[in-house]
């Protein structure tokens, strides 16, 4: 049996030690918003974060998030209270078949968390990890990049009020 | 008009292939049962196939055509909502299930692809959309006792003297009325939706993770299923110990199916887990023995002695050669690709009392239908067909062997099943973008006309293997023995009478010169071939771009103003080369940069790209992007924009590293590491400049592509002076 937080919640499952993360909370949890593209860690449509850090999950065995925060797509926002990320995503039309824009979302939510100001080589560091097969690359960045100045504004009116 | 290009054009008609995409042509009669598959909602209204209209003013929009990332529920939702008066972002969209009013108004097949959707249903969805509110409003004159000429419509309301009723309001009445027929649709300058710029309709599904592919069905009882299969292409299983698999954790059968033997499991990880425990035999084949190299050399061997069969004649190219002062010829390469969209293949059966329902994501989901009822035995009119986003498709989710596979599975072991590929399956059993070896002689004048043009190119066909494949699907009451005759028949033809057009598509039109010839052999390997994005113009814009800037630099021109002079017959061409050229006048690129240009038709659409390119070393760095498109009236242009951007990235991977190399019959790439797809630190700014002809809508999903490889490949010659005339395009 491992426990583990998911989305806030506790879990736990019987499911093998080593399946992989993506494929507990798929087939087992039932959390259908993470992707399978590669299962080798190349395409990272299965980036979930834990503890805060984006991770493949399709190699992840469970064993190794024993105890630990995983938070998906789904506990990231949801239609009704979406992040900033997945607003902006929204108004510049990013996806295309979509179907790695979750791994993609993940992936510039952690950028965002621990480098705020991110150059574009930031960006680009930090997501060539997510392949887009239709080739949403220009939006994707531009939209991670209007997403971080929108944050420091918002950061700088808040310290100013303050 | 030769005679050759006569009896072309007129099987072109017979069967309905069109401009690089297969589309069969024989009546639907019997594979769609009558009655619309629509769930009605209490007291919903449905006019017809396409819309359901709820009492509390939901509309429902049956969306025919299947979404693979093109944009296509935004587009066809605007163009029924134009003229019914209801706003896209207003509409609930479903996909629609199987009937023949949901059929490709260009193919006569419920089927997606050759970027065709909103240049099909450009004029059907707005007459529908206007017929619709011609009867809502004919319905509110009665209840409202106006008459209908003090009735005009907004955003989903009857609107009279400046007071609003919800069109829901008047479904009941409307239900008693005969909806007009040709109802008026509007001019383009009263457009409120066609030709704005509005989020996509799919966008907050497909940012919220919500959005439901294939891969995401899950029914009761699901069990999931991995199958093993040979690496050659059409070798049978001999023989499996299944006993290595049916002792792992969750495993409940192993089955041998066409395709080589699947393992059920509880979850899709046992599966996986116990397949991998399988040493399947394999039976030899005549590929077993075919290596890359062979393929070439057969590719060689036959561009050399083969005349192959003729595609085109016209005028007298040996007096065209004759005449140019100078002559170029050369030989271009283009290797097998795989589509690899993100998501594997996958599709969910599940078979019970004599009925079946299938769910997968697909360019034509009226062939997951036929299949299902063919490899299940039971009567079409019993199998529901549900659609679902398309995780990308790129021409590859026409061809469904794995809802064959999840028949036979779930006939089987008496489960529903999810099966699911790899993405190793992808890369290794999929369906291949032909290799093709081309080879163009032409001639130029010294004042840059080009005189003679004769093409060659040598490779397999699309065609018969797609026959090969739909046609099961499409007519699920045929036998095998007739199926296999026709697609007989259609190799024969192809090989030794006249050209699968899908062929050679793009080697020869866009450039004047009264004098051509095109030839095509016919070398097959048994190599599953089918649609990839931009079908025969994703090779024959590389060869044709390639010699058209050869013979520019022997006639001392400029490659713009060239392409300039030799366009006076393709006036729309002619246009976008313009404003590429004006452009291009107004870019500096930076030291060590160099540009790039490329034009080609496809898909009815004109297309122009400037690549800002980068060389050193070895490698090739792309870095800007310009694509000037004229595709007719753009219905949404910022999804122009993203198809262009997204068409260039694609081909740029197709242009940099795509290629599969062939081993003992059995492709050697696996994933994304040996099969590499470009890279957000790889990819270049993309500009895109639409050019607004305001004639009807031609195609989008694909045009963007032809031009780049080419493109690229003119700034590299700039950079380092190499002739580059293999893709992937590799600095010597």
């Amino acid at each position: 049996m491992i426990e583990f937080i998911l989305n806030g919640k506790p879990v736990s499952t019987d499911d093998d030690p080593t399946t992989p993360l993506l494929w507990v909370v798929r087939d087992t949890f039932k959390l259908k918003g993470s992707k399978f593209g590669c299962g080798a860690g190349l395409c990272g449509a299965c980036t979930m974060h834990i503890d805060d850090e984006a991770m493949r999950t399709c190699m992840l065995p469970i064993s190794a998030v024993a105890g630990r925060q995983v938070t998906t797509i789904e506990g990231l926002g949801t239609m009704d209270d979406m992040h900033p990320l997945q607003t902006a995503w929204v108004n510049a039309s990013v996806p295309q078949c979509g179907y790695c824009q979750s791994g993609q979302i993940m992936a510039a939510a952690s950028l965002l968390t621990s480098n705020p100001n991110p150059t574009e080589a930031d960006i680009d560091a930090a997501m060539s990890g997510n392949i887009c097969r239709c080739g949403c690359y220009v939006r994707i960045k531009s939209t991670i990049l209007s997403v971080a100045q929108q944050n420091l504004a918002y950061n700088a009116a808040q310290e100013q009020k303050a | 008009m030769s005679a050759m290009n006569m009896s072309r054009r007129q099987f072109l008609k017979t069967t309905g292939i069109l401009g690089g995409g297969l589309v069969i042509g024989f009546s639907m009669t019997g594979c769609s049962s009558s009655e619309l598959p629509i769930v009605l909602a209490p007291q919903g209204f449905v006019p017809n196939a396409f819309l359901q209209i709820m009492p509390d003013n939901g509309i429902r929009f049956y969306c025919p055509r299947d979404e693979m990332g093109q944009g296509v529920t935004t587009g066809l939702s605007t163009l029924i909502g134009e003229e019914l008066d209801v706003h896209p972002k207003d509409m609930v969209i479903l996909f629609a299930g199987v009937h023949s009013d949901y059929n490709n108004p260009d193919f006569g097949v419920q089927g997606t692809g050759g970027s065709s959707s909103l240049k099909a249903h450009y004029l059907q969805l707005r007459q529908v959309g206007a017929n619709t509110r011609g009867l809502l409003v004919a319905a509110a004159a009665q209840d409202l006792g106006v008459p209908a000429s003090a009735i005009s419509t907004r955003d989903g309301h009857i609107v009279v003297a400046g007071q609003q009723y919800p069109y829901g309001q008047f479904v009941q009445t409307a239900a008693g009325l005969e909806a007009p027929t040709a109802a008026p649709m509007k001019s383009n300058n009263e457009f409120r939706y066609i030709g704005q710029e509005f989020a996509r309709v799919d966008a907050a599904a497909k940012s919220t993770g919500t959005a439901e592919f294939g891969i995401d069905i899950d029914i009761p009882n699901m069990h999931h299923a991995v199958v093993r299969r040979s690496p050659v292409a059409g070798a049978k299983l001999k023989s499996v110990d299944k006993s290595a698999a049916l002792n792992m954790p969750g495993v409940t059968d192993v089955i041998e199916i066409s395709s080589g033997v699947a393992v059920v499991a509880e979850k899709y990880w046992q599966a996986k887990t116990a397949a991998a425990k399988l040493a399947p035999v394999w039976e030899e084949v005549a590929l077993s023995k075919i290596n890359s190299s062979d393929v070439r050399a057969d590719y060689n061997q036959a561009m050399q002695q083969d005349d192959g069969v003729v595609d085109t004649d016209e005028g007298d190219v040996q007096a065209g050669l004759a005449a140019a002062d100078h002559i170029v010829e050369a030989e271009y390469w283009a290797p097998f690709l795989a589509h690899a969209p993100l998501e594997p293949m996958n599709a969910v059966v599940r078979i019970e009392n004599g009925e079946a329902d299938v769910w997968s994501g697909t360019q034509g989901i009226v062939a997951a239908q036929g299949l299902v009822s063919r490899f299940s035995g039971i009567p079409v009119e019993n199998v529901r067909a549900h659609n679902t986003y398309l995780g990308g498709a790129f021409g590859r989710r026409g061809t469904l062997t794995h809802v064959i596979e999840a028949t036979e599975v779930a006939v089987a072991s008496n489960k529903p099943i999810h099966l699911l590929w790899s993405r190793e399956d992808d890369i290794q059993n999929g369906v291949y973008r032909p290799a093709s070896l081309m080879k163009i002689k032409a001639g130029v004048k010294n004042d840059g006309r080009i005189t003679a043009w004769q093409a060659k190119r040598v490779g397999g066909n699309i065609t018969p293997k797609t026959l090969q494949n739909m046609m099961p699907a499409l007519f699920p009451g045929l036998n095998d023995g007739t199926i296999d005759f026709m697609v007989g028949l259609s190799q024969d033809i192809f090989a030794g009478w006249m050209v699968d057009h899908a062929s050679v598509e793009g080697l020869y039109e866009d450039y004047d010169t009264d004098n051509k010839t095109v030839n095509h052999v016919t070398v097959e390997h048994d190599i599953p071939l089918t649609f990839w994005r931009s079908v025969g113009h994703s090779y024959t814009s590389f060869a044709k771009e390639g010699i058209t800037d050869e013979l520019a630099e022997k006639a001392g021109m400029d490659p713009v103003a060239f392409r300039l002079k030799n366009t006076q017959g393709n006036p729309r061409l002619q246009n976008v080369i313009r404003v590429a050229q004006q452009h291009m006048r107004t870019m500096q690129p930076a030291e060590g940069r160099f540009l790039g240009f490329a034009a080609h038709n496809s898909f009815a659409t004109d297309v122009a790209e400037i690549a800002e390119v980068s060389v050193v070393g070895k490698t090739i760095r792309v870095h800007k992007v310009t694509c000037i498109v004229d595709c007719g009236i753009a219905v949404n242009p910022d999804i122009v924009r993203g198809q262009m951007e997204g068409a260039v990235m694609f081909g740029l991977t197709a242009a940099l590293y795509g290629d599969l190399e062939l081993a003992q019959g059995a492709f050697k790439q696996s994933n994304f590491h040996d099969y590499p797809i470009l890279k957000m630190s790889e990819a270049p700014q993309v500009e895109v400049i639409i050019i607004d002809s305001g004639t009807a809508p031609t195609g989008v999903g694909e045009p963007g592509l032809p031009p780049i490889a080419p493109a690229v490949a003119s700034a590299v010659y700039q950079a380092t002076g190499q002739r580059l005339r293999s893709l992937p395009l590799k600095i010597a």
